[in-house]
């Protein structure tokens, strides 16, 4: 069975927030997209609709500690906590390619199934007044009049350091298997036994060898012109050969 | 001594019985007020977000479905557990019952982004929803409550009257147990996921239940001038001590257990020592003036047979019932979530942070709006309908009482 998902890098993602804004730009305003509101967004206290969001945390006490954004979207579970929960299935998971959505016609906006997902991935949308979330681009991934190469989540191609990677994990030789099976790709708080279809890659430590040498090159052919004979104006120079 | 005849009688018609209906009929416009204002302009009115999904409309709801399983409770104990003592005031138990959970419906369905939708709720069930089940568990209790009321006031039917009460007296259960396990089901939040919390529903709405009715009792007979005797009203008190009881016992073994688990002790020692104002709800609202004060009002020797002291400790048991409910709904709501188990998190995005509520004027008209639909169903239901007894003084209640 297909499992659609992503997976993030996070060694390499740089929380420049392209994800987040590539996703709301297709999601408000693509065919059936149906919008996202915003309400109050240049406020103190701004609030909207996300499918994705990239969280910043910082790592450490200082003076060790260092920056990970984290960008978290709908993990699309295996065995979806939010699902169960819902009393009119408005809340689903595909049979076909795994991939959990919210039927906006059924939802009657209970919220009950932000009670159960224990990722906080689901909003409200204020404005509908239905339960939203991501859709991993749905309505784009198998869009025939697209390019097969733009065939994919909004985020994944706007992400400019390629920090998402999108594909079926359930295929050993999918790109995201081999990165997950080849980095260590790991799953977010496994112990609830959701099996979030989601993976990260952990961020790697990174020592650079700095060395004297590396930073003085000893054929730097600057330094060469500095070590060449003094000039003397009583000299010949080469001008005067050729003139 | 023999024993009078129980005479049930409609309320008068009287200048009162328009006053309150005017009064209440003031909170129900408001109600309605705030219903179209926040389903025109969208739920960014309330205070509520997407950290904290459910607010204070909840409180109302669910406050009001729990205390409408318990009012029936008064029945109950006279049908199921034939204390004859209980049974003249079933009629009104199974009134108040209805009303209470319509009025508490009315605030979590006005209250749903769809509301409009209900139709769908009712006809497309998930039945691995427990949330599915609750709305077969209240149309259930309706029905079964309006067949009870039924066999108490028709003689052709009176054969029936111990099976629907019986019944009746089930299906509460089952449906406080569906209630309590709205929350008990939540796995992802470490103030819920808990058995215990169908019991503690079952508990806490047998105390604000009977507290809700014995203030509805006191001031239907006191306002149409009818007697009521200290021998009903002192059951009543010191069974409403036994609920307050039994709530603050499975209080205690919940909060005792959280405190003993590793993964519950953060949010424990949130709710119970740093949670600012859900700290201050559970030790005065709830605990000190919703179950110590009530109690101390019961068992005083110098207030007993004061019936002040009575409609106070029913009044506080109400009260503190409503903050068991915030703390439970929005301060379990307010802890964040736990991402990274074990470490401390802070993000730009409230991830190890209170998540803020305030409840906005909208959300309390709203619920407040359904407290008054409740007590017009009631005050219109005594008027029309035989659902209360003439006289419930010491000689009819209880023969033997002298």
């Amino acid at each position: 069975m297909t499992q659609l998902a992503l997976v993030i890098d996070l060694n390499v993602c740089v929380g420049c927030s392209a994800c987040v804004t590539s996703c709301k730009e297709w999601n408000t305003s693509s065919e059936g997209g149906g919008g996202m509101v915003d309400k109050n967004p240049y406020g103190k206290d701004p609030t909207g609709t996300f499918f994705n969001r990239v969280q910043t945390f910082e790592v450490g006490e200082y003076p060790n500690v260092e920056t990970v954004h984290f960008p978290k979207s709908c993990l699309h579970c295996e065995d979806p906590p939010c699902v169960p929960v819902c009393p009119t299935g408005a809340s689903y998971k595909r049979k076909e390619d795994g991939i959990v959505l919210v039927d906006y016609d059924k939802c009657i906006g209970c919220k009950y199934c932000s009670w159960a997902c224990p990722y906080g991935a689901r909003e409200i949308d204020e404005k509908q007044k239905v339960m939203k979330k991501c859709t991993l681009c749905v309505d784009r991934i198998y869009d025939t009049t697209l390019p097969e190469a733009r065939r994919k989540p909004a985020c994944v191609l706007a992400c400019p350091t390629s920090a998402r990677l999108f594909g079926d994990v359930h295929d050993p030789m999918s790109e995201v298997s081999v990165a997950i099976n080849e980095r260590g790709g790991y799953q977010l708080m496994p112990e609830w036994g959701t099996r979030p279809s989601n993976h990260y890659l952990p961020r790697r430590k990174m020592k650079a060898q700095v060395t004297e040498e590396s930073l003085n090159r000893i054929d730097n052919p600057l330094k060469k012109e500095e070590q060449r004979a003094p000039v003397s104006s009583d000299l010949p120079s080469l001008d005067d050969f050729l003139f | 001594m023999a024993s009078q005849a129980i005479i049930f009688r409609e309320t008068k018609d009287s200048k009162g019985f328009y006053i309150l209906l005017a009064v209440l009929g003031a909170f129900l416009a408001l109600g309605a007020l705030a219903f179209f204002h926040a389903e025109h302009h969208g739920h960014h009115v309330t205070g509520m977000n997407n950290q904290v999904v459910w607010g204070l409309p909840h409180v109302f709801a669910i406050g009001l479905i729990v205390a409408a399983s318990g009012a029936l409770n008064v029945g109950s104990i006279g049908t199921v557990f034939g204390k004859k003592i209980y049974q003249p005031m079933g009629r009104l138990s199974a009134l108040l019952a209805i009303s209470l959970l319509v009025g508490g419906l009315i605030v979590l369905v006005l209250d749903l982004g769809h509301p409009d939708r209900l139709i769908i709720a009712m006809t497309t069930y998930n039945f691995k929803s427990i949330f599915a089940w609750n709305i077969i568990l209240y149309n259930g209790f309706l029905a079964l409550s309006a067949v009870y009321i039924w066999t108490m006031m028709d003689r052709k039917v009176k054969k029936f009257y111990k099976l629907a009460g019986v019944a009746a007296f089930t299906w509460r259960l089952i449906l406080t147990t569906g209630t309590g396990s709205i929350f008990g089901f939540l796995v992802a939040r470490d103030f819920y996921n808990s058995a215990v919390m169908a019991p503690l529903f079952i508990v806490m709405s047998f105390a604000m239940g009977l507290a809700v009715f014995i203030l509805v009792l006191h001031f239907a007979y006191s306002w149409t001038g009818r007697t009521l005797g200290d021998v009903v009203m002192n059951r009543l008190r010191y069974l409403l001590a036994v609920f307050i009881g039994g709530v603050l016992l499975l209080e205690g073994a919940r909060h005792f257990t959280g405190l003993y688990i590793a993964q519950k002790a953060g949010v424990e020692n949130f709710i119970l020592f740093e949670g600012g104002i859900y700290t201050q709800l559970f030790w005065i609202g709830q605990i000190l003036l919703g179950s110590l004060l009530p109690l101390s009002l019961i068992f005083c020797r110098k207030l007993a047979n004061n019936r002040v002291a009575l409609l106070l400790a029913a009044l506080f048991t109400i009260v503190g019932g409503f903050a068991q409910l915030y703390v439970i709904l929005i301060g379990g709501q307010a802890y964040p979530l736990v991402l990274f188990p074990g470490a401390e998190v802070s993000s730009d995005y409230f991830d190890g942070a209170i998540n803020a509520y305030a409840p906005s004027i909208w959300e309390l008209m709203l619920g407040l709006g359904g407290v008054a639909l409740a007590l017009v169903m009631v005050t219109i239901g005594v008027k029309v309908l035989r659902f209360l007894p003439d006289s419930l003084s010491d000689a009819v209640a209880d023969p033997h009482s002298k």
